[in-house]
């Protein structure tokens, strides 16, 4: 009998798969279940959700991920700055890059993290954080713009997205809280502090950094931002910091990333057009 | 009809209809890689705006100047376009079919995890986020105003404007 489960399971498991059918999953699941067969129901749910792990994760997904990270960063970072002026400023040059960027057809929202630390992070869904420190650390609009390029390219990019993705296929977990968040919270949890952890304490892969590097260098030029601005922020951090990660613990040293920045630059022939707004980020930024 | 005059006529049908096909494959195609774009009568930011294209819109390649790009929409609409707002080959949008499928054959309840811009308030998974992992109401409030924060694309413009950006470079 627990063979001709299986052997159903996998046959249902198949055509899932050719037809893409999720309404012929359910179906099956109701018929298994109305014919007092839970068991069946339960096999074909659970293959209903393999194949479905194989698919990328929806807009949808993706929001409640984003969201339940960002409340994380906003608690380990202890809070937001409170300054309205402030804040639109940094969104309407968040927007202004991401409009342009390859993928402006989501909200993007930029907080201000009420902490000293120099560093920026970029949740899912577009939850993107700069800490007032980092801040501190700009000096011109085209800097702050290449920063948040950075950001933006890694929503564009679904760089956390991928790690979760992948941690799930590692741990051979198919029901990891994602569509199943409120029918299943412990299993959500498991996930966003993974994902957490992952971006605040241990970092993405350098390739995934050097590619937000590059991505976001092209965002920041697409909009109008002279080119070399970025290079000139990143120097700056390493005349202050040096290069022994001690800064961005979580991303590749300063001179490789100035590097990668600079062959961006002569190999997509980005423009240094001289336009930085110094003016305009220093009247806007007084307050910092 | 003598042959030799026949297999002139064939040619000639045969020509003009390669000429019709080419000039159609020829047609070059950009698409709008922008939240959305201003079609303007003119190549300068100055030029009256005579439509409006949105991210993904196809668009055909009249003519190129520069920054700018002389395109006709889908309906025949003619006008310039800032070049940076197109890109050559079609975006793939947020929320493709195989992710839409995914979710489905995960059993998501879009209605249960969907946080839309504007809405006030964490979605339920997030909330239950919250609550498991001990997340202050003051840190909950600055995430959902951090959610249902908007600034019109209007302003986005006139920011842009201001600071002689994108297509009001000077």
């Amino acid at each position: 009998m627990r063979n001709n489960h299986g052997l159903a399971a996998a046959l249902i498991a198949l055509s899932l798969t050719v037809a893409g059918c999720a309404e012929v999953q359910r179906a099956s699941e109701d018929i298994a279940r109305q014919s007092g067969n839970p068991r069946l129901a339960g096999a074909i749910h659970g293959v209903g959700n393999v194949v479905g792990s194989l698919f990328p994760i929806g807009y949808d997904e993706e929001s409640s991920i984003g969201q339940a990270m960002a409340l994380q960063v906003v608690a380990r970072y202890g809070g937001v700055v409170d300054q309205p002026e402030l804040v639109r400023y940094v969104n309407l040059v968040g927007r202004a890059v991401a409009n342009t960027s390859d993928r402006p057809d989501i909200p993007y929202r930029v907080a201000i993290l009420e902490h000293d630390s120099i560093n920026a992070f970029a949740a899912p869904a577009g939850y993107i954080f700069v800490t007032r420190g980092l801040l501190k650390q700009v000096r011109n609009e085209a800097e702050l713009a290449a920063v948040l390029g950075h950001e933006i390219a890694h929503v564009s990019q679904k760089h956390i997205l991928d790690v979760i993705q992948r941690s799930k296929r590692l741990a051979g977990v198919t029901e990891a809280g994602l569509s199943y968040a409120t029918s299943n919270p412990a299993a959500f949890k498991t996930v966003i502090d993974g994902a957490v952890k992952k971006l605040l304490d241990e970092g993405l892969d350098q390739e995934k950094e050097t590619e937000a590097d590059t991505i976001g260098e092209v965002f920041a030029t697409r909009v109008g931002y002279d080119a070399d601005a970025y290079v000139g922020f990143l120097t700056r951090l390493r005349d202050l910091k040096g290069d022994d990660r001690a800064l961005f613990k979580t991303h590749p040293n300063f001179s490789a990333r100035i590097e990668a920045v600079q062959k961006t630059i002569q190999g997509k022939h980005l423009a240094a057009t001289g336009v930085v707004l110094q003016e305009r980020f220093a009247r806007m930024t007084k307050r910092v | 009809m003598t042959p030799p005059r026949m297999l002139r006529i064939v040619l000639i049908v045969l020509w003009i209809s390669l000429f019709a096909w080419s000039a159609e494959g020829w047609a070059e195609t950009v698409y709008v890689q922008a939240k959305t774009a201003q079609l303007r009568a003119g190549k300068t930011s100055l030029d009256a705006v005579v439509g409006n294209v949105k991210f993904g819109d196809a668009l055909e390649v009249v003519g190129r100047d520069g920054s700018w790009v002389e395109v006709k929409t889908a309906v025949g609409a003619k006008g310039w376009i800032f070049a940076n707002k197109t890109s050559s080959s079609k975006p793939s949008g947020t929320n493709d079919t195989l992710a839409k499928l995914g979710q489905s054959m995960r059993g998501g309840d879009a209605s249960a995890t969907t946080a839309s811009a504007g809405a006030r308030g964490l979605d339920k998974a997030s909330e239950g986020y919250a609550n498991r992992a001990g997340v202050s109401a003051r840190d909950r409030d600055a995430v959902d105003r951090m959610t249902a924060y908007q600034i019109p694309d209007q302003e986005v413009e006139e920011f842009l404007r201001e600071g002689g950006l994108g297509e009001y470079a000077k």
